[in-house]
């Protein structure tokens, strides 16, 4: 398969051309040291500004404020931040959970790392992608600018479905290849039957601003199933005999809805961000409108 | 009853077979069914979360789950007890037009049946009525003395069961007769042809079987010819019943002490429970209590022999007037009977006229302190009769009694009557020619007007011999017998409607010659004789009680002043109507259905309230013992405890319902829902 084909399924002309106007945002680096960063990158400054301080001796003098010494006839030092890019990182879980659905969950994984990655890509960000299931064998690497869409859609074309390693464990490897602050995606089912609170918590511990993107297919959340049923787990093949009823079928709704209820409210404890979605959600959509709400990108 | 009285078998053995091999069918099906379809699915976390709780009631779970087998066994086991014929014991009804005779009358009040019999007699119509196949028709007639249509002849079930449910029961007697009657009319037209002989046309005869609910304590039936009517005699009441009911309850001022009330009371024991020979050595004991105005005054206990009768009086002093109850504590099956009233109606004075051309000695013996008290005596010329004022007093009864002596009027007035002298203006009354020195043979002593009367010493010069009408009583008989042998009497009394003339067949005084015809007069016996006379004819002798009760259903005569036109009689519920005086002169009440004590109040000031009682004092009645067999015409309808069995089938009600259960376990199939 091509990378041009590979692009235009992970990600459409039109796509492209909504995402350029786009860019990531870092709500914990927005709260904290680089407040006005990015509004003076639009105006073109190269230094950034950041704050005043006293002058106190030893200070670097090529920093004094001198129009504000002859103002007021102090001596103030002028702040300036590093220029600093961001870094994006994209967690994929590739469990075999994730192969099903139309398209399947994987495949829409794929297109919203690809989005958030080429959002990352045209302004500059380092942009790595990580899949859970194959960290260990072919770690992504870190991407940075335009030119490396080809090398990013390549990787995610590359990702298959693969073993099913335990979220946690996943998690836990990527965390300790990764402790750079930034931005954390992940993109998973989080149907594992360990549960997800552990893999959490060491997201929580690296201090990234995390994004948990829970996606289902349209089947878990309002299944079509009729009649006497086993059910078999595709990763564990563990079974479960139903019978489907009504009851039984509004039961699972109930069941599924205090899933993602105590989810989301596990990730908002905890300052993190949570956005179930839907395989059927266009992936513009999703990131144009529901992330933008989210304020990962804008 | 069996279990094989329920059921009847509709299949060969083969069939049988066939039926049941469906079951085991159905139930390999099922586990064939239960293979479950594979499906793998992302995670199975979720359903497990799902499923969890549910495996806490596991058995229900499974019975869930399991719901549309369990309705398609049932399905076959209902289609097996369809095929099975399934059917209870009904009666049969016969024919197609169906009348029912409901007894009313008050011992259909009795309760031994758990129920009166009147109610179960309408549950078994009921049940009857809802067999009626939509073209049978039916008629219900209930009857006491009196009949009544309660519904035509009709096929409307609804308007039947309607009828039905509005018979109620009275206190009346029964009496089949007229009830006959009226379900003859349809089913022997040629007895109309008969009446109205110049009608040509005959009618059809409509043959119908003739339902008879009753206990058969109804007078036999004489001239009647049941025709096309089938009748079925269903005997209303058990062997097992008793009843003690007051057969007769009387209040009498004593002759001598008119302030003293003598009450006698009658009670008798009915029974067929004890035949053996002990039965007249077993006896019963009754309590009886007596009432007035409510207060208990006496109480006693009457023992009689099982089936006997027993007897109570009681003496009361210085009562005027009131409401005498007696009550019979004991229980029994039939409550009707065990109240009896009696009313004393205050003392009035009786209303006498006097008509003679001049009588000293009756003059004297009327103007006695002693018939001042029980009598206001007017005393008049024989002219007097032929005045107006006469005329409107004497019919509208006015008075209790008129004396004529040695004259007549040209009608009999509304009043008791003596004739001294002379014969009434009536055919009935005979008089032989007048004879000389009549011999007095014989007094009837027993008679109220000849109570204490010696008449041993008293001599008559001239006498007519009479001869009263039929139904008359000689008081006094003579050796006279002219011109025949039936011609004895010098003294005679006789029933008139309501009311009684005597003929005295001599003169006291003989008005041409001045001259006393007898000695009578100045005998003791004379004023006795005036004083029987006043009390008995003037309303205040002996039956003066007798006179305030009247039979359930019977109508009253009720006589007062002449000025009043309407008087007011409350019920013994207090339901009160208003009566307007007959073309006879006086008031007649019908509406004398309840038991009880009705109360006359008429619409004068001063006037004195009035009351009569209603009692049932009826053996027939009071005899619950409901009969074996009714006579009717020249027929015999032996009654029947038991009806002709009749299977009614039930296997449609059992289809139904296996219908249902298809319909459900398609709906529950089809819809995926479970109990």
């Amino acid at each position: 398969m091509s990378s041009a084909e590979a692009e235009t399924q992970l990600l459409s002309p039109e796509l492209l051309a909504q995402l350029e106007r786009l860019e990531l945002v870092s709500r914990k680096i927005f709260r904290g040291r680089m407040k006005g960063e990015r509004r003076s990158k639009r105006k073109g400054k190269s230094v950034e500004f950041a704050d005043f301080r006293n002058y106190v001796p030893g200070d670097d003098l090529r920093f004094i404020d001198w129009n504000l010494y002859a103002r007021l006839d102090k001596l103030f030092l002028k702040m300036f931040l590093e220029e600093e890019d961001l870094h994006f990182y994209a967690l994929i879980d590739n469990s075999l959970s994730m192969d099903f659905g139309q398209p399947t969950k994987l495949q829409y994984a794929k297109q919203i790392a690809a989005a958030l990655g080429f959002i990352g890509l045209c302004r500059s960000d380092r942009v790595k992608i990580e899949v859970i299931g194959q960290a260990l064998r072919n770690p992504g690497s870190v991407l940075r600018g335009r030119h490396s869409l080809w090398r990013m859609v390549e990787y995610l074309e590359g990702i298959q479905p693969g073993e099913s390693i335990p979220l946690v464990d996943g998690v836990k490897s990527f965390c300790l290849r990764n402790s750079g602050k930034g931005i954390l995606v992940l993109i998973s089912d989080l149907m594992d039957k360990q549960g997800y609170d552990v893999a959490f918590r060491f997201l929580l511990a690296q201090q990234m601003d995390v994004y948990v993107i829970h996606v289902l297919s349209p089947e878990e959340l309002d299944p079509d199933v009729k009649g006497d049923l086993q059910l078999i787990d595709c990763e564990d093949q563990d079974q479960a005999e139903i019978t489907v009823s009504r009851p039984l079928l509004e039961r699972y709704k109930r069941t599924l809805a205090t899933f993602v209820d105590s989810t989301r409210e596990f990730c908002a404890r905890r300052g993190m961000a949570y956005l179930l979605t839907n395989t059927n959600v266009p992936v513009e959509q999703l990131v144009s409108s529901y992330l933008r709400q989210r304020g990962l990108v804008r | 009853m069996s279990l094989a009285a329920f059921f009847t078998n509709a299949l060969y053995w083969w069939q049988w077979l066939i039926l049941g091999a469906i079951l085991p069918l159905i139930l390999a099906l099922y586990f064939l069914k239960l293979k479950r379809h594979p499906l793998e699915v992302p995670s199975t976390y979720l359903w497990h979360r799902t499923i969890e709780d549910l495996h806490v009631n596991s058995l229900w779970q499974r019975l869930r789950q399991s719901i549309l087998l369990f309705l398609q066994l049932l399905l076959i086991a209902l289609m097996m007890l369809t095929c099975l014929r399934p059917s209870w014991q009904g009666r049969k009804l016969s024919g197609d037009r169906f009348i029912f005779l409901v007894d009313t009358s008050a011992s259909m009040s009795a309760t031994d049946l758990g129920q009166t019999r009147l109610a179960a007699a309408k549950d078994q119509i009921a049940d009857l009525v809802e067999q009626m196949k939509s073209s049978d028709s039916a008629m219900i007639i209930s009857f006491s003395d009196i009949s009544r249509i309660e519904q035509g002849f009709t096929n409307n079930r609804r308007r039947l069961r309607r009828a039905l449910a509005d018979i109620k029961p009275t206190h009346r007697v029964s009496n089949l007769d007229e009830a006959l009657r009226h379900a003859a009319g349809l089913a022997n037209p040629a007895d109309s042809r008969e009446r109205e002989s110049d009608v040509i046309s005959v009618a059809d005869a409509l043959p119908a079987t003739l339902y008879i609910f009753s206990d058969g304590n109804v007078p036999d039936v004489s001239n009647f010819s049941l025709g096309n009517l089938e009748p079925v005699y269903t005997r209303m009441g058990s062997d097992d019943c008793e009843n003690v009911g007051v057969v007769a309850f009387s209040v009498e001022r004593h002759p001598e002490n008119l302030g003293r009330l003598q009450i006698f009371g009658r009670l008798e024991h009915f029974t067929r429970r004890n035949t053996s020979e002990d039965a007249a050595a077993a006896t019963v004991d009754v309590e009886v209590d007596v009432y007035l105005n409510n207060d208990l005054v006496d109480a006693q206990r009457v023992r009689m022999r099982e089936g006997g009768t027993g007897g109570f009086d009681v003496s009361l002093d210085n009562i005027e007037s009131g409401i005498l109850k007696t009550e019979i504590r004991n229980a029994d099956h039939l409550d009707v009977d065990n109240v009896a009233y009696a009313s004393i109606n205050p003392r009035r004075r009786a209303k006498v006229l006097l008509v003679t051309p001049g009588n000293e000695p009756l003059e004297l013996a009327m103007e006695t302190t002693q018939v001042q008290r029980i009598a206001e005596v007017t005393r008049e010329l024989p002219s007097f009769l032929s005045k107006p004022i006469y005329g409107k007093q004497a019919f509208d009864g006015f008075y209790d009694l008129i004396i004529f002596d040695q004259c007549a009027p040209q009608e009999m007035p509304q009043a008791n009557t003596l004739f001294v002298g002379q014969l009434p203006p009536l055919d009935s009354w005979s008089a032989g020619k007048k004879q000389e020195i009549p011999q007095i043979i014989d007094t009837d002593r027993a008679h109220p007007l000849m109570q204490f009367v010696e008449l041993g010493n008293v001599d008559i010069i001239e006498a007519w011999p009479l001869k009263p009408p039929p139904g008359g009583t000689v008081l006094i008989d003579s050796d006279l017998a002219q011109p025949d042998a039936e011609h004895s009497a010098i003294f005679a009394i006789a029933p008139r409607d309501e009311f009684e003339d005597a003929v005295l067949g001599f003169n006291i005084i003989d008005m041409a010659s001045g001259v006393a015809n007898t000695d009578w007069h100045i005998r003791v016996s004379f004023p006795l004789f005036v004083n029987n006379l006043l009390r008995y004819m003037g309303g205040r002798g002996g039956r003066f009680e007798a006179r305030t009760n009247v039979k359930p259903g019977k109508p009253i005569v009720v006589r007062t002043e002449a000025t009043i036109t309407e008087i007011d009689v409350e019920t013994p519920r207090g339901e009160r109507s208003t009566i307007t005086r007959g073309s006879l002169g006086h008031f007649t009440f019908a509406d004398t259905d309840q038991i009880g004590v009705y109360t006359i109040h008429e619409q004068v000031p001063q006037s004195v309230t009035r009351r009569f009682t209603v009692n049932l004092f009826n053996r027939e009645e009071s005899d619950i013992w409901p009969q074996p067999k009714l006579e009717i015409g020249h027929e015999t309808v032996a009654g029947q405890l038991t009806w002709e069995p009749m299977r009614r089938e039930a296997w449609k009600y059992v289809l139904i319902v296996a219908l249902a259960v298809l319909l459900l376990e398609w709906y529950i199939f089809n819809r995926r829902v479970y109990l």
